[in-house]
Protein backbone atom coordinates (compact mmCIF):
# COMPACT_ATOMS: atom_id res chain seq x y z
CA UNK A 1 0.00 0.00 0.00
CA UNK A 2 1.48 3.36 -0.82
CA UNK A 3 0.42 6.56 0.60
CA UNK A 4 0.13 8.26 -2.63
CA UNK A 5 -0.44 6.60 -6.00
CA UNK A 6 -2.66 6.78 -9.10
CA UNK A 7 -5.02 4.86 -10.59
CA UNK A 8 -7.95 4.21 -13.19
CA UNK A 9 -11.22 4.92 -12.46
CA UNK A 10 -14.47 2.87 -12.42
CA UNK A 11 -17.81 4.29 -11.24
CA UNK A 12 -20.76 3.04 -9.81
CA UNK A 13 -24.23 4.46 -8.28
CA UNK A 14 -25.40 5.15 -5.22
CA UNK A 15 -26.64 2.74 -2.39
CA UNK A 16 -24.29 -0.61 -3.70
CA UNK A 17 -24.97 -2.88 -1.21
CA UNK A 18 -22.52 -5.43 0.02
CA UNK A 19 -24.48 -8.49 -1.39
CA UNK A 20 -24.07 -6.79 -4.87
CA UNK A 21 -20.26 -5.93 -4.38
CA UNK A 22 -19.73 -9.63 -3.58
CA UNK A 23 -17.36 -11.52 -6.35
CA UNK A 24 -16.13 -8.14 -7.48
CA UNK A 25 -19.46 -6.08 -7.92
CA UNK A 26 -21.04 -9.34 -9.80
CA UNK A 27 -24.20 -7.72 -8.71
CA UNK A 28 -24.29 -4.63 -11.02
CA UNK A 29 -21.67 -5.75 -13.33
CA UNK A 30 -21.43 -9.90 -13.73
CA UNK A 31 -18.18 -8.86 -16.25
CA UNK A 32 -16.40 -6.33 -14.01
CA UNK A 33 -14.09 -8.91 -12.70
CA UNK A 34 -12.59 -9.90 -16.35
CA UNK A 35 -12.23 -6.13 -17.10
CA UNK A 36 -10.67 -4.69 -13.59
CA UNK A 37 -6.89 -4.47 -13.48
CA UNK A 38 -5.02 -4.25 -10.33
CA UNK A 39 -4.26 -0.70 -9.53
CA UNK A 40 -7.19 0.33 -10.87
CA UNK A 41 -9.79 2.66 -8.21
CA UNK A 42 -13.33 2.16 -7.63
CA UNK A 43 -15.53 5.66 -7.54
CA UNK A 44 -19.28 5.50 -6.05
CA UNK A 45 -21.77 7.37 -4.67
CA UNK A 46 -23.37 7.77 -1.22
CA UNK A 47 -24.10 4.59 1.06
CA UNK A 48 -21.09 2.59 -0.68
CA UNK A 49 -21.03 -0.94 1.17
CA UNK A 50 -24.39 -0.74 2.77
CA UNK A 51 -25.82 -4.20 4.19
CA UNK A 52 -24.49 -6.97 5.07
CA UNK A 53 -21.10 -7.15 6.88
CA UNK A 54 -20.16 -10.01 5.89
CA UNK A 55 -16.67 -9.72 4.31
CA UNK A 56 -16.40 -11.76 1.17
CA UNK A 57 -17.42 -8.60 0.03
CA UNK A 58 -14.57 -6.37 0.39
CA UNK A 59 -12.15 -9.28 0.18
CA UNK A 60 -13.02 -9.30 -3.20
CA UNK A 61 -12.37 -6.20 -4.32
CA UNK A 62 -8.77 -6.37 -2.04
CA UNK A 63 -8.02 -9.71 -4.01
CA UNK A 64 -9.12 -8.12 -7.63
CA UNK A 65 -6.14 -5.77 -6.70
CA UNK A 66 -8.67 -3.11 -6.30
CA UNK A 67 -6.26 0.38 -5.07
CA UNK A 68 -9.05 2.34 -3.64
CA UNK A 69 -12.73 2.96 -2.66
CA UNK A 70 -13.43 6.43 -2.91
CA UNK A 71 -17.10 7.23 -2.10
CA UNK A 72 -19.51 10.21 -1.48
CA UNK A 73 -20.11 8.06 1.86
CA UNK A 74 -19.32 4.31 2.92
CA UNK A 75 -21.05 2.17 5.61
CA UNK A 76 -18.74 2.08 8.68
CA UNK A 77 -18.50 -1.80 9.03
CA UNK A 78 -17.08 -1.61 4.95
CA UNK A 79 -14.92 1.26 5.37
CA UNK A 80 -13.05 -0.44 8.65
CA UNK A 81 -12.93 -3.52 7.11
CA UNK A 82 -11.66 -1.98 4.16
CA UNK A 83 -8.36 -0.73 6.45
CA UNK A 84 -8.70 -3.27 8.26
CA UNK A 85 -7.83 -5.54 5.18
CA UNK A 86 -5.16 -3.13 3.78
CA UNK A 87 -7.16 -1.10 1.08
CA UNK A 88 -8.22 3.03 1.50
CA UNK A 89 -11.54 3.74 1.78
CA UNK A 90 -12.05 7.27 1.77
CA UNK A 91 -15.17 9.02 1.83
CA UNK A 92 -14.87 12.23 -0.22
CA UNK A 93 -18.04 14.63 -0.53
CA UNK A 94 -18.12 15.55 -4.70
CA UNK A 95 -15.66 12.31 -5.77
CA UNK A 96 -18.75 11.09 -7.34
CA UNK A 97 -19.03 13.77 -9.71
CA UNK A 98 -15.87 15.30 -10.58
CA UNK A 99 -14.66 12.71 -12.31
CA UNK A 100 -15.74 10.49 -15.48
CA UNK A 101 -14.94 6.10 -15.94
CA UNK A 102 -11.93 5.80 -17.43
CA UNK A 103 -9.86 8.93 -16.23
CA UNK A 104 -6.81 8.71 -13.88
CA UNK A 105 -6.95 10.29 -10.63
CA UNK A 106 -3.67 10.76 -8.00
CA UNK A 107 -4.37 10.25 -4.27
CA UNK A 108 -2.71 11.62 -1.14
CA UNK A 109 -3.70 9.74 1.90
CA UNK A 110 -1.66 11.65 3.85
CA UNK A 111 -2.76 15.47 2.92
CA UNK A 112 -5.93 14.19 1.84
CA UNK A 113 -6.44 14.98 -1.83
CA UNK A 114 -7.87 13.71 -4.80
CA UNK A 115 -6.73 15.01 -8.12
CA UNK A 116 -8.57 14.16 -11.68
CA UNK A 117 -5.28 14.03 -13.72
CA UNK A 118 -7.39 14.55 -17.22
CA UNK A 119 -8.56 18.12 -16.18
CA UNK A 120 -5.99 18.95 -12.87
CA UNK A 121 -9.37 19.29 -10.71
CA UNK A 122 -9.31 18.17 -7.06
CA UNK A 123 -11.52 16.79 -4.04
CA UNK A 124 -10.62 16.92 -0.46
CA UNK A 125 -10.97 14.93 2.35
CA UNK A 126 -10.05 14.46 6.00
CA UNK A 127 -5.88 13.17 6.13
CA UNK A 128 -5.73 9.83 7.29
CA UNK A 129 -3.75 9.45 10.82
CA UNK A 130 -0.51 8.01 11.42
CA UNK A 131 -2.04 4.59 12.95
CA UNK A 132 -4.68 4.57 10.00
CA UNK A 133 -1.23 4.57 7.75
CA UNK A 134 0.73 1.91 9.71
CA UNK A 135 -2.65 -0.43 9.31
CA UNK A 136 -2.62 0.22 5.52
CA UNK A 137 0.83 -0.30 5.21
CA UNK A 138 1.14 -3.65 7.39
CA UNK A 139 -0.88 -4.62 4.92
CA UNK A 140 -4.40 -4.63 7.08
CA UNK A 141 -4.59 -5.48 10.75
CA UNK A 142 -3.97 -8.92 11.13
CA UNK A 143 -0.18 -8.30 9.69
CA UNK A 144 -0.10 -5.38 11.63
CA UNK A 145 -1.78 -7.01 15.18
CA UNK A 146 0.83 -9.87 14.51
CA UNK A 147 3.96 -7.63 13.91
CA UNK A 148 3.37 -4.99 16.62
CA UNK A 149 2.51 -7.66 19.25
CA UNK A 150 5.49 -10.28 18.14
CA UNK A 151 8.03 -7.42 18.35
CA UNK A 152 9.08 -6.28 21.73
CA UNK A 153 11.18 -3.21 19.69
CA UNK A 154 7.83 -1.87 19.21
CA UNK A 155 6.94 -1.44 21.75
CA UNK A 156 3.76 -2.87 22.19
CA UNK A 157 1.85 -4.90 25.32
CA UNK A 158 -1.15 -6.26 25.05
CA UNK A 159 -3.16 -3.22 26.80
CA UNK A 160 -1.42 -0.73 24.25
CA UNK A 161 -3.86 1.08 22.33
CA UNK A 162 -4.37 -0.32 18.31
CA UNK A 163 -4.66 3.50 17.57
CA UNK A 164 -3.72 6.28 19.31
CA UNK A 165 -5.76 9.69 18.96
CA UNK A 166 -3.79 12.98 19.76
CA UNK B 1 -20.41 21.60 27.38
CA UNK B 2 -21.89 17.54 28.43
CA UNK B 3 -21.86 14.51 26.57
CA UNK B 4 -23.86 12.46 24.68
CA UNK B 5 -25.00 8.39 26.18
CA UNK B 6 -22.85 7.44 23.04
CA UNK B 7 -19.85 9.97 23.95
CA UNK B 8 -19.80 8.95 27.79
CA UNK B 9 -19.94 5.37 26.85
CA UNK B 10 -16.97 5.83 23.91
CA UNK B 11 -15.50 7.69 26.39
CA UNK B 12 -15.21 5.18 29.65
CA UNK B 13 -14.06 2.50 27.16
CA UNK B 14 -11.36 4.50 25.90
CA UNK B 15 -10.19 5.38 29.27
CA UNK B 16 -10.79 9.03 28.93
CA UNK B 17 -12.69 11.70 30.48
CA UNK B 18 -13.99 13.17 27.24
CA UNK B 19 -14.56 12.43 23.73
CA UNK B 20 -15.84 14.24 20.87
CA UNK B 21 -17.56 13.59 17.36
CA UNK B 22 -14.92 12.51 14.95
CA UNK B 23 -11.91 11.39 17.91
CA UNK B 24 -10.54 8.07 16.75
CA UNK B 25 -10.95 5.56 19.66
CA UNK B 26 -9.17 2.84 21.09
CA UNK B 27 -12.09 1.45 22.74
CA UNK B 28 -11.93 -1.69 25.40
CA UNK B 29 -14.93 -3.85 24.50
CA UNK B 30 -17.21 -4.92 27.16
CA UNK B 31 -19.25 -7.60 25.35
CA UNK B 32 -18.29 -9.80 21.76
CA UNK B 33 -21.29 -11.33 20.40
CA UNK B 34 -20.05 -13.65 17.28
CA UNK B 35 -22.88 -15.76 14.85
CA UNK B 36 -22.09 -19.26 13.59
CA UNK B 37 -21.37 -18.16 10.00
CA UNK B 38 -18.38 -15.75 10.91
CA UNK B 39 -16.88 -19.85 12.13
CA UNK B 40 -17.21 -21.00 9.01
CA UNK B 41 -14.90 -20.37 5.68
CA UNK B 42 -17.29 -18.32 3.78
CA UNK B 43 -15.04 -15.44 4.57
CA UNK B 44 -11.90 -16.81 4.86
CA UNK B 45 -10.49 -20.16 4.07
CA UNK B 46 -9.13 -20.85 7.56
CA UNK B 47 -12.02 -19.63 9.25
CA UNK B 48 -12.47 -17.45 12.45
CA UNK B 49 -10.63 -19.81 14.60
CA UNK B 50 -8.05 -20.60 12.41
CA UNK B 51 -6.93 -17.27 11.78
CA UNK B 52 -7.55 -16.40 15.19
CA UNK B 53 -5.15 -19.15 16.39
CA UNK B 54 -2.65 -18.27 14.22
CA UNK B 55 -2.43 -14.65 15.23
CA UNK B 56 -2.38 -15.95 18.74
CA UNK B 57 0.76 -18.22 18.11
CA UNK B 58 2.16 -15.34 16.36
CA UNK B 59 1.75 -12.69 19.27
CA UNK B 60 2.95 -15.33 21.30
CA UNK B 61 0.39 -15.65 23.84
CA UNK B 62 -2.44 -19.19 24.06
CA UNK B 63 -5.38 -17.47 25.01
CA UNK B 64 -8.51 -15.21 23.74
CA UNK B 65 -8.97 -11.65 25.78
CA UNK B 66 -11.46 -12.31 27.88
CA UNK B 67 -13.78 -15.19 26.87
CA UNK B 68 -16.19 -14.95 29.35
CA UNK B 69 -17.26 -11.58 27.43
CA UNK B 70 -17.74 -13.43 24.84
CA UNK B 71 -21.23 -14.92 23.49
CA UNK B 72 -21.61 -17.29 20.40
CA UNK B 73 -25.03 -18.46 18.74
CA UNK B 74 -26.29 -20.57 16.11
CA UNK B 75 -28.61 -18.65 13.88
CA UNK B 76 -29.20 -21.39 11.48
CA UNK B 77 -30.80 -24.58 12.78
CA UNK B 78 -30.52 -27.33 11.83
CA UNK B 79 -27.59 -26.32 9.69
CA UNK B 80 -28.36 -26.22 6.27
CA UNK B 81 -25.25 -26.48 4.46
CA UNK B 82 -21.87 -28.63 4.84
CA UNK B 83 -20.38 -25.00 5.33
CA UNK B 84 -22.34 -23.61 8.02
CA UNK B 85 -22.25 -27.23 9.65
CA UNK B 86 -18.47 -26.56 9.64
CA UNK B 87 -18.67 -23.24 11.12
CA UNK B 88 -21.06 -24.39 14.16
CA UNK B 89 -18.17 -27.40 14.81
CA UNK B 90 -15.67 -24.88 14.92
CA UNK B 91 -17.37 -22.81 17.19
CA UNK B 92 -17.79 -25.52 19.17
CA UNK B 93 -14.36 -26.18 19.84
CA UNK B 94 -12.97 -22.42 20.28
CA UNK B 95 -15.93 -22.37 23.13
CA UNK B 96 -14.92 -26.11 24.93
CA UNK B 97 -11.15 -24.38 24.16
CA UNK B 98 -11.62 -21.03 25.39
CA UNK B 99 -14.72 -21.11 27.92
CA UNK B 100 -17.10 -18.57 25.81
CA UNK B 101 -20.84 -18.73 26.35
CA UNK B 102 -23.01 -20.55 23.03
CA UNK B 103 -26.20 -21.18 22.74
CA UNK B 104 -27.89 -23.52 20.31
CA UNK B 105 -30.84 -26.08 20.31
CA UNK B 106 -33.40 -24.91 22.37
CA UNK B 107 -31.67 -22.03 24.51
CA UNK B 108 -31.10 -20.42 20.85
CA UNK B 109 -32.68 -18.61 17.92
CA UNK B 110 -32.07 -15.29 16.35
CA UNK B 111 -28.64 -14.45 17.86
CA UNK B 112 -29.83 -10.87 19.03
CA UNK B 113 -32.63 -11.70 20.55
CA UNK B 114 -30.63 -14.24 22.47
CA UNK B 115 -28.45 -11.66 23.27
CA UNK B 116 -31.41 -9.66 24.92
CA UNK B 117 -33.02 -12.27 26.46
CA UNK B 118 -30.50 -14.24 28.48
CA UNK B 119 -29.13 -10.87 29.49
CA UNK B 120 -26.28 -10.04 27.81
CA UNK B 121 -27.18 -6.86 27.15
CA UNK B 122 -26.97 -3.89 29.62
CA UNK B 123 -27.16 -0.28 30.31
CA UNK B 124 -23.89 1.26 29.70
CA UNK B 125 -21.68 -1.30 28.20
CA UNK B 126 -19.98 -1.24 25.01
CA UNK B 127 -21.10 -3.85 22.93
CA UNK B 128 -19.68 -5.19 19.05
CA UNK B 129 -21.18 -7.85 17.65
CA UNK B 130 -19.92 -10.11 14.35
CA UNK B 131 -22.96 -9.05 12.16
CA UNK B 132 -24.63 -6.28 11.16
CA UNK B 133 -27.72 -5.58 12.95
CA UNK B 134 -25.50 -5.85 16.38
CA UNK B 135 -26.66 -2.55 16.72
CA UNK B 136 -30.01 -3.85 18.08
CA UNK B 137 -28.85 -3.92 21.48
CA UNK B 138 -29.18 0.10 21.92
CA UNK B 139 -32.47 -0.40 22.88
CA UNK B 140 -31.36 -1.28 26.37
CA UNK B 141 -29.12 2.06 26.42
CA UNK B 142 -26.14 0.54 25.59
CA UNK B 143 -23.59 1.47 22.73
CA UNK B 144 -23.74 -1.42 20.20
CA UNK B 145 -22.56 -1.97 17.17
CA UNK B 146 -21.58 -4.79 14.05
CA UNK B 147 -18.44 -5.30 12.96
CA UNK B 148 -16.45 -7.50 10.31
CA UNK B 149 -14.27 -10.39 10.13
CA UNK B 150 -11.16 -9.24 10.86
CA UNK B 151 -12.50 -6.76 13.50
CA UNK B 152 -13.58 -9.72 15.27
CA UNK B 153 -10.51 -11.83 15.24
CA UNK B 154 -8.75 -8.35 16.65
CA UNK B 155 -10.90 -7.70 19.56
CA UNK B 156 -10.59 -11.69 20.24
CA UNK B 157 -6.66 -11.38 19.97
CA UNK B 158 -6.98 -7.78 22.17
CA UNK B 159 -10.29 -6.87 23.50
CA UNK B 160 -9.98 -3.81 22.01
CA UNK B 161 -11.50 -2.12 18.51
CA UNK B 162 -10.61 0.94 16.56
CA UNK B 163 -13.44 4.01 15.77
CA UNK B 164 -14.44 7.03 15.06
CA UNK B 165 -17.02 8.73 17.69
CA UNK B 166 -20.06 9.57 16.16
CA UNK B 167 -21.84 13.03 15.86
CA UNK B 168 -25.56 12.34 17.24
CA UNK B 169 -29.09 13.20 15.51
CA UNK B 170 -31.86 13.97 18.50
CA UNK B 171 -35.01 12.03 17.55
CA UNK B 172 -37.69 13.36 19.26
CA UNK B 173 -40.78 11.39 19.50
CA UNK B 174 -43.50 13.72 20.78
CA UNK B 175 -47.40 13.13 21.00
CA UNK B 176 -49.37 9.92 21.89
CA UNK B 177 -48.46 7.08 20.19
CA UNK B 178 -51.69 5.32 18.70
CA UNK B 179 -52.34 1.37 19.76
CA UNK B 180 -51.79 0.78 15.85
CA UNK B 181 -48.33 1.71 15.58
CA UNK B 182 -45.14 -0.18 16.18
CA UNK B 183 -41.25 0.93 16.01
CA UNK B 184 -41.32 -0.77 12.42
CA UNK B 185 -43.72 1.92 11.65
CA UNK B 186 -42.18 5.12 13.57
CA UNK B 187 -38.77 3.58 12.14
CA UNK B 188 -39.45 3.62 8.71
CA UNK B 189 -40.77 6.87 9.00
CA UNK B 190 -37.98 8.48 10.38
CA UNK B 191 -35.71 6.82 7.70
CA UNK B 192 -38.04 7.94 5.16
CA UNK B 193 -37.77 11.68 6.50
CA UNK B 194 -34.03 11.58 7.17
CA UNK B 195 -33.92 9.68 3.23
CA UNK B 196 -31.54 7.12 2.56
CA UNK B 197 -27.77 9.07 3.13
CA UNK B 198 -29.33 10.83 6.25
CA UNK B 199 -27.72 9.30 9.28
CA UNK B 200 -24.25 7.67 7.62
CA UNK B 201 -21.88 6.89 10.64
CA UNK B 202 -23.42 9.03 12.49
CA UNK B 203 -25.68 8.12 16.27
CA UNK B 204 -29.33 8.13 15.87
CA UNK B 205 -30.62 8.88 19.84
CA UNK B 206 -34.58 8.65 20.78
CA UNK B 207 -36.10 10.79 23.02
CA UNK B 208 -39.24 12.51 24.05
CA UNK B 209 -42.12 12.35 26.06
CA UNK B 210 -43.58 9.49 24.03
CA UNK B 211 -40.74 7.05 24.53
CA UNK B 212 -42.25 6.31 27.47
CA UNK B 213 -45.08 4.35 25.75
CA UNK B 214 -42.86 2.52 22.96
CA UNK B 215 -42.54 -1.01 24.15
CA UNK B 216 -38.49 -2.49 24.33
CA UNK B 217 -39.60 -4.73 21.87
CA UNK B 218 -40.62 -2.11 19.59
CA UNK B 219 -37.43 0.14 20.13
CA UNK B 220 -35.36 -2.95 19.77
CA UNK B 221 -37.35 -2.81 16.01
CA UNK B 222 -36.78 0.80 15.60
CA UNK B 223 -32.33 -0.02 16.58
CA UNK B 224 -32.06 -2.96 14.90
CA UNK B 225 -33.10 -0.53 11.49
CA UNK B 226 -30.17 1.59 12.29
CA UNK B 227 -27.71 0.17 10.34
CA UNK B 228 -30.27 0.12 7.52
CA UNK B 229 -30.14 3.65 7.52
CA UNK B 230 -26.33 3.65 7.78
CA UNK B 231 -25.93 4.90 11.56
CA UNK B 232 -23.17 3.59 13.43
CA UNK B 233 -25.16 2.63 16.07
CA UNK B 234 -28.31 3.81 17.76
CA UNK B 235 -29.95 4.20 21.60
CA UNK B 236 -32.95 5.00 24.00
CA UNK B 237 -32.65 6.38 26.89
CA UNK B 238 -32.17 4.24 30.20
CA UNK B 239 -35.61 5.01 31.57
CA UNK B 240 -37.83 3.21 33.87
CA UNK B 241 -39.48 0.44 30.96
CA UNK B 242 -35.82 -0.26 29.85
CA UNK B 243 -34.28 -0.85 33.68
CA UNK B 244 -37.38 -2.99 34.45
CA UNK B 245 -36.81 -5.13 31.30
CA UNK B 246 -32.91 -5.25 32.07
CA UNK B 247 -33.72 -6.51 35.65
CA UNK B 248 -36.56 -8.90 34.54
CA UNK B 249 -34.03 -10.87 32.08
CA UNK B 250 -31.72 -11.35 35.37
CA UNK B 251 -29.45 -8.54 35.44
CA UNK B 252 -28.48 -6.68 38.39
CA UNK B 253 -25.60 -5.56 38.21
CA UNK B 254 -25.20 -2.34 35.68
CA UNK B 255 -24.27 1.21 35.93
CA UNK B 256 -27.03 3.09 33.33
CA UNK B 257 -25.29 6.44 31.76
CA UNK B 258 -27.67 8.98 30.57
CA UNK B 259 -26.94 11.84 27.82
CA UNK B 260 -26.38 14.99 30.11
CA UNK B 261 -29.01 18.04 29.26
CA UNK B 262 -26.26 20.33 27.96
CA UNK B 263 -25.13 17.17 25.39
CA UNK B 264 -24.25 18.72 21.64
CA UNK B 265 -26.61 17.09 18.72
CA UNK B 266 -25.26 17.49 15.20
CA UNK B 267 -29.17 17.66 14.23
CA UNK B 268 -32.41 17.31 15.76
CA UNK B 269 -35.29 15.93 14.27
CA UNK B 270 -38.78 15.60 15.81
CA UNK B 271 -41.70 13.44 14.90
CA UNK B 272 -45.33 13.29 16.56
CA UNK B 273 -46.83 9.92 16.62
CA UNK B 274 -50.41 11.19 17.26
CA UNK B 275 -52.88 10.11 14.57
CA UNK B 276 -49.75 8.50 12.44
CA UNK B 277 -50.46 6.55 9.71
CA UNK B 278 -48.48 2.64 9.19
CA UNK B 279 -45.60 2.91 7.11
CA UNK B 280 -44.53 0.82 4.74
CA UNK B 281 -41.18 0.25 2.84
CA UNK B 282 -41.15 -0.17 -1.08
CA UNK B 283 -38.98 -2.29 -2.57
CA UNK B 284 -34.99 -1.25 -3.44
CA UNK B 285 -33.98 0.01 0.32
CA UNK B 286 -35.47 0.24 3.69
CA UNK B 287 -35.87 4.45 3.60
CA UNK B 288 -38.25 3.79 0.63
CA UNK B 289 -40.73 4.15 3.66
CA UNK B 290 -44.46 5.77 2.80
CA UNK B 291 -47.77 5.89 4.51
CA UNK B 292 -49.08 2.03 3.79
CA UNK B 293 -52.20 4.33 1.64
CA UNK B 294 -49.46 4.60 -1.26
CA UNK B 295 -49.43 0.97 -2.04
CA UNK B 296 -52.47 -0.12 -0.69
CA UNK B 297 -53.57 -2.74 -3.29
CA UNK B 298 -50.44 -4.59 -4.52
CA UNK B 299 -51.48 -7.72 -4.96
CA UNK B 300 -48.58 -10.11 -2.43
CA UNK B 301 -47.04 -13.85 -3.02
CA UNK B 302 -45.90 -13.88 0.21
CA UNK B 303 -46.07 -12.36 4.06
CA UNK B 304 -43.35 -12.93 6.30
CA UNK B 305 -42.95 -12.46 10.14
CA UNK B 306 -39.50 -13.55 11.34
CA UNK B 307 -36.11 -11.57 11.74
CA UNK B 308 -33.88 -9.95 14.09
CA UNK B 309 -36.09 -7.16 13.42
CA UNK B 310 -39.46 -7.79 14.41
CA UNK B 311 -40.94 -11.72 14.96
CA UNK B 312 -40.76 -11.48 18.78
CA UNK B 313 -43.76 -11.94 21.78
CA UNK B 314 -45.10 -8.49 20.95
CA UNK B 315 -45.17 -9.07 17.05
CA UNK B 316 -46.46 -12.73 17.71
CA UNK B 317 -49.42 -11.50 19.62
CA UNK B 318 -50.30 -8.82 17.36
CA UNK B 319 -50.31 -11.23 14.24
CA UNK B 320 -52.31 -13.59 16.03
CA UNK B 321 -54.49 -10.64 17.13
CA UNK B 322 -55.47 -10.17 13.58
CA UNK B 323 -55.06 -13.30 12.38
CA UNK B 324 -57.88 -15.63 15.10
CA UNK B 325 -60.85 -17.12 13.08
CA UNK B 326 -59.81 -15.94 9.50
CA UNK B 327 -57.08 -18.01 7.15
CA UNK B 328 -54.63 -16.48 4.99
CA UNK B 329 -55.33 -15.64 1.35
CA UNK B 330 -54.83 -18.82 -0.78
CA UNK B 331 -52.53 -17.14 -2.97
CA UNK B 332 -50.40 -16.24 0.08
CA UNK B 333 -48.00 -18.11 1.65
CA UNK B 334 -47.51 -16.89 5.35
CA UNK B 335 -44.51 -17.88 6.80
CA UNK B 336 -43.45 -17.34 11.15
CA UNK B 337 -40.48 -17.94 12.69
CA UNK B 338 -40.29 -16.59 16.19
CA UNK B 339 -37.28 -15.02 16.96
CA UNK B 340 -36.22 -17.14 20.04
CA UNK B 341 -36.88 -20.19 21.21
CA UNK B 342 -38.20 -18.05 24.19
CA UNK B 343 -40.79 -16.30 22.19
CA UNK B 344 -41.55 -19.61 20.61
CA UNK B 345 -42.82 -21.19 23.69
CA UNK B 346 -43.76 -18.09 25.16
CA UNK B 347 -45.60 -17.88 22.35
CA UNK B 348 -47.10 -21.52 22.82
CA UNK B 349 -48.08 -21.07 26.06
CA UNK B 350 -50.33 -17.58 25.23
CA UNK B 351 -51.77 -19.95 22.51
CA UNK B 352 -50.52 -18.26 19.39
CA UNK B 353 -49.50 -21.52 17.84
CA UNK B 354 -52.35 -22.61 17.57
CA UNK B 355 -53.85 -19.70 16.03
CA UNK B 356 -51.35 -19.36 13.36
CA UNK B 357 -52.04 -23.44 12.65
CA UNK B 358 -55.50 -22.88 12.17
CA UNK B 359 -54.94 -19.38 9.73
CA UNK B 360 -53.07 -21.97 7.81
CA UNK B 361 -50.09 -20.00 8.75
CA UNK B 362 -46.53 -21.85 8.19
CA UNK B 363 -44.71 -22.14 11.52
CA UNK B 364 -41.15 -22.32 11.50
CA UNK B 365 -38.13 -23.45 13.76
CA UNK B 366 -36.44 -20.01 15.52
CA UNK B 367 -33.67 -18.80 12.97
CA UNK B 368 -32.93 -16.38 10.40
CA UNK B 369 -34.83 -18.39 8.00
CA UNK B 370 -36.11 -16.87 5.25
CA UNK B 371 -34.53 -13.47 5.09
CA UNK B 372 -31.65 -14.32 3.60
CA UNK B 373 -32.58 -17.60 2.22
CA UNK B 374 -33.78 -18.18 -1.19
CA UNK B 375 -37.71 -18.18 -0.90
CA UNK B 376 -39.11 -15.41 -3.89
CA UNK B 377 -39.80 -16.89 -7.47
CA UNK B 378 -39.08 -14.03 -10.18
CA UNK B 379 -42.26 -11.58 -10.63
CA UNK B 380 -43.07 -12.54 -7.01
CA UNK B 381 -44.03 -10.07 -3.84
CA UNK B 382 -43.31 -10.13 -0.53
CA UNK B 383 -44.54 -8.08 2.67
CA UNK B 384 -42.03 -8.73 5.19
CA UNK B 385 -41.88 -7.87 8.88
CA UNK B 386 -37.63 -7.60 8.09
CA UNK B 387 -35.25 -5.14 7.91
CA UNK B 388 -34.00 -5.52 4.07
CA UNK B 389 -35.46 -5.02 1.03
CA UNK B 390 -32.59 -4.91 -1.47
CA UNK B 391 -32.65 -6.77 -4.95
CA UNK B 392 -32.17 -10.00 -4.77
CA UNK B 393 -32.12 -10.14 -0.19
CA UNK B 394 -34.69 -13.16 -0.52
CA UNK B 395 -32.67 -15.02 -2.95
CA UNK B 396 -33.95 -13.32 -6.45
CA UNK B 397 -33.40 -9.98 -7.91
CA UNK B 398 -36.44 -10.01 -9.84
CA UNK B 399 -38.66 -10.37 -6.99
CA UNK B 400 -39.76 -7.46 -4.93
CA UNK B 401 -40.04 -7.37 -1.18
CA UNK B 402 -42.17 -4.58 0.91
CA UNK B 403 -41.11 -4.10 4.88
CA UNK B 404 -43.82 -3.25 7.11
CA UNK B 405 -44.51 -4.25 10.53
CA UNK B 406 -46.09 -7.52 11.59
CA UNK B 407 -49.65 -6.21 12.25
CA UNK B 408 -49.38 -4.80 8.39
CA UNK B 409 -47.58 -8.11 7.48
CA UNK B 410 -50.33 -10.42 8.92
CA UNK B 411 -53.80 -8.27 7.68
CA UNK B 412 -52.12 -8.03 4.11
CA UNK B 413 -51.72 -12.06 4.45
CA UNK B 414 -55.39 -12.41 4.98
CA UNK B 415 -56.60 -9.87 2.18
CA UNK B 416 -53.67 -11.56 -0.17
CA UNK B 417 -52.81 -7.65 -1.17
CA UNK B 418 -51.03 -4.81 1.17
CA UNK B 419 -53.62 -3.36 3.22
CA UNK B 420 -54.20 -0.85 6.40
CA UNK B 421 -53.87 -3.13 9.37
CA UNK B 422 -56.11 -0.77 11.10
CA UNK B 423 -59.13 -1.74 9.50
CA UNK B 424 -58.54 -5.56 10.59
CA UNK B 425 -57.47 -5.02 14.24
CA UNK B 426 -60.38 -6.23 16.48
CA UNK B 427 -60.96 -3.21 19.00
Amino acid sequence: MKKHFKGKVWKFGDCIDSGNIKGVMAGVDPEFHTKVQPGDVIVAGINFGMGSSAEDAPRSLRNAGIAAVLAESISNIYLRTLINLGLPAIECVGVSTFVDEGQEIEVDLESGTVRNLKDGTSRTFPPFSDQAIVILEKGGLIPYLKSSFASPSAGHDKNLPLWRSE
Amino acid sequence: MGMTITEKICARAAGKDRVRPGDMIDAEVDKLYIKDLRFSKAEDPKGLYGVFKEVLKDMGITKAWDPEKVIINFDEQPARSTRRLEGQERAKEFSNEHGATLYEGYQGGIGHNVMVEKGHVRPGEFIVGADSHSCTYGALSCFATGIGFTETVGVLATGRIWLKVPPAIYVELAGRRPPWIWGKDIVLRIMAEMGANGAVNKTLEYGGSAVADVSVESRLSMCNMAVESLALNAVFPPDERAIEYVKQVGNTAFTPVASDADAEYESRLRFDLTDMEPFVAAPGVPSNGQPVHEVIGTKINQAFIGTCSNSRIEDLRVAAKILKGKTVHPGVRMIVTPASYGAYFQAREEGLLQIFEKSKVLLTASECGICTRPSLATGEVCISSGNRNFPGRMGNRDARIFLGSPATVAASALAGEIVDPREFLPA
